[in-house]
């Protein structure tokens, strides 16, 4: 009876009822958009992590620190058996890091050298083009990401000097060649990074089979192995991106603090308005019979209502903008590629998951119900005779 | 001999005021039996309201003892007062008070939406009662696309639709002219005399009091006569 008389209530607000539903679809839509694009670019930073850097998790030597450059020169160790066969099987890639230098146009620039195997297929990374075909070169083939060569001004052919230390000490070059220039979405694979074979660069450092990660294609190959190798999930090592996303969110949240504002304001204004235009209704309602509870019950089930009928006007009105950032996407400014974040550099797609959904749906829901339960609580404290003669 | 409806003995009521209070009943003594058709009158202010508003379970008096039905009204809980008046009280107001966004068909349901009746039942009731008031013509109309007199009688559908012990009606004709107030009157009159329904009014209009076959008067919140006569 409550939901049919509040249905009914609805229908005669006419304009207002109108207007506050599409407020909340708005809302909604509007919440719900932001989320699908933080869960977007998450998702797409985490995929493409996974499949240029991290694949499944990986096992970093104790000794390495992404952000201590000083920390290349001793953080690598032999292979450890356990995970050689998982390297034999292609089930891992061992990757050696080292610091260098290159010099292109006779300027010296910093980088890290990463030999990687040239025939692994576990990471993205086109190392096919890394394979030496003459043992005796002196011209080592490297490949680098575009953002790299813009930066050093290089094209694909270039030739140029890079110098390294080898693990005794003693400083050694050799001329390389830019045999590919690749377009890799993840910075932390292309900017400062020159990517050479495995086996050339352990040769080189006058090492052998020595590496500075181990990278799984699946987390559930993972095994303890023990000192100096530390697994690192790949949640932890999204852990910057999801801190990064995360204080995007944060901002956002902001502005679904503003939004749910207004759609309380929304809510509370027409229930509020309702309560004084309405209060012979009232007053007739209680003479017919009805509690306060019921009364207080059908004010709330019309807020509630209001919510109901958006979220059927956001499935409706929203749908075209949700399927058009779901599949277009968001595209994000050539400039944001510069700042080091996986995911900036392709479209982000939006991404709603049903929890998201549900939670912002709920979340809507009471601020809604709560919005339109206060206004019609003063009602409990309004005498009948009071209310048929248009007092409260 | 007929059943005591209501019974009100040795009540006040005092409306709080800043100066102490105001007395709008005073020590007033009154029974009313099943099946009559009477109205209480006087003067604006005599008390006539707060009288049926104590009657009708939407206030409570002072002091003084009042039952309805059987039922003291002042130790009901509010969900009792509310089940009493949605099952055996049937008002009827001065400015009809009819719902806006509903259609007279609707209204007249109201009541037995709240006593959960079934749909079928609910339609041959709300069917009886306009026709009683010879609106059926009218059931889909809203109440603003009603005449006066026809506003007032979706009232007493509404009123009548689930057929209470006791109805209620404050100054049912004041915003009526002769011709409707007389219609109106008939209607009730009938309801009255057919299914022994009590009404009690309330009421200043002569053309009401010629009606009633007892008529209480009021005075600055005391009983000053209370006289049967003949009626219409």
């Amino acid at each position: 009876m409550i939901t049919k008389l509040a249905y009914k209530n609805i229908l005669g607000n006419g304009w207002r009822s109108l207007i506050n539903i599409f407020i909340l679809s708005l809302v909604l839509t509007g919440m719900i958009w932001m989320q699908g694009l933080y869960d977007g670019w998450s998702r797409i930073a985490r995929r493409q992590m996974q499949e240029w850097e991290f694949a499944g998790g990986h096992y970093a030597h104790q000794d390495y620190d992404k952000y201590d450059s000083f920390s290349l020169d001793k953080s690598f160790a032999a292979v450890p058996p356990k995970l050689q066969d998982l390297i034999d099987t292609g089930d891992a890639v061992p990757i050696l890091y080292s610091a260098g230098i290159i010099y292109p146009h006779g300027r010296l620039t910093p980088v890290v050298i990463k030999g990687i195997p040239a025939e692994q297929n576990i990471l993205r990374i086109p190392t096919t083009h890394l394979r030496i075909q003459d043992p005796d070169t002196q011209i080592l083939p490297v490949l680098i990401g575009r953002q790299m060569a813009k930066s050093i001004n290089v094209v694909k052919g270039d030739i140029l000097t890079m110098r390294w230390k080898e693990v005794n000490g003693a400083y050694n070059a050799y001329d390389i060649q830019i045999v590919q220039i690749m377009d890799t979405p993840v910075p932390s694979t292309d900017m400062g990074q020159i990517w050479i074979d495995y086996d050339k660069l352990n040769e080189v450092k006058a090492l052998k089979n020595s590496c500075s990660v181990i990278v799984l294609k699946n987390q559930a190959a993972s095994t303890y192995v023990g000192s100096p190798w530390n697994f690192v999930s790949i949640d932890q090592s999204m852990k910057g991106v999801d801190a990064m996303i995360q204080t995007k969110r944060v901002g956002g949240y902001v502005f679904f603090v503003l939004l749910l504002f207004l759609a309380m304001i929304a809510v509370f204004d027409a229930q509020m308005l309702a309560v004084f235009k309405r209060r012979k209704e009232i007053g007739t309602l209680i003479a017919l019979g009805m509690t306060k509870r019921q009364i207080i019950g059908l004010f709330t089930m019309e807020g509630t209502m209001y919510m109901l009928l958006g979220s059927v006007l956001t499935a409706t009105l929203g749908l075209p903008l949700f399927f058009y950032f779901g599949f277009q996407g968001f595209p994000i400014p050539q400039q944001m590629s510069d700042f080091n974040i996986a995911g900036a550099s392709e479209p982000i797609r939006c991404y709603y998951s049903p929890i998201m959904i549900l939670s912002t749906f709920m979340i809507v829901m009471a601020v809604t119900v709560f919005a339109s339960w206060l206004p019609s609580s003063k009602i409990a404290r309004m005498k009948a005779t009071y209310a048929l003669l248009g007092k409260v | 001999m007929n059943e005591t409806l209501v019974q009100i003995n040795n009540i006040s009521k005092i409306y709080p005021t800043g100066e102490g209070g105001f007395l709008a009943l005073n020590k007033l003594s009154l029974d009313i039996t099943d099946g009559e058709f009477m109205g209480i009158v006087g003067p604006s202010g005599s008390g006539k309201t707060t009288l049926l508003n104590i009657i009708g379970t939407l206030d409570e008096q002072t002091s003084g003892e009042v039952l309805v039905l059987g039922k003291h009204v002042n130790k009901l809980s509010s969900k009792e007062s509310a089940s009493l008046r949605a099952n055996k009280i049937g008002f009827i107001f001065q400015t009809y008070n009819l719902l806006p966004v509903y259609t007279v068909y609707e209204n007249v349901e109201l009541p037995l939406l709240l006593l959960q009746m079934k749909k079928e039942e609910r339609r041959k009731a709300v069917m009886q009662a306009l026709e009683w008031v010879g609106l059926t013509d009218k059931m889909h109309s809203r109440p603003n696309q009603l005449s006066g007199g026809q506003g007032q009688r979706v009232s007493i559908a509404r009123a009548m639709v689930k057929t209470p012990r006791l109805v209620i009606a404050d100054e049912p004709t004041a915003n009526l002219d002769t011709e409707n107030s007389i219609n109106i009157l008939d209607t009730m009159l009938k309801i009255n005399q057919d299914i022994g329904t009590t009404f009690i009014f309330s009421t200043h209009d002569p053309k009401v009091i010629q009606y009633l076959k007892r008529v209480v008067t009021l005075i600055d919140g005391e009983k000053v006569k209370d006289d049967y006569q003949t009626g219409i």
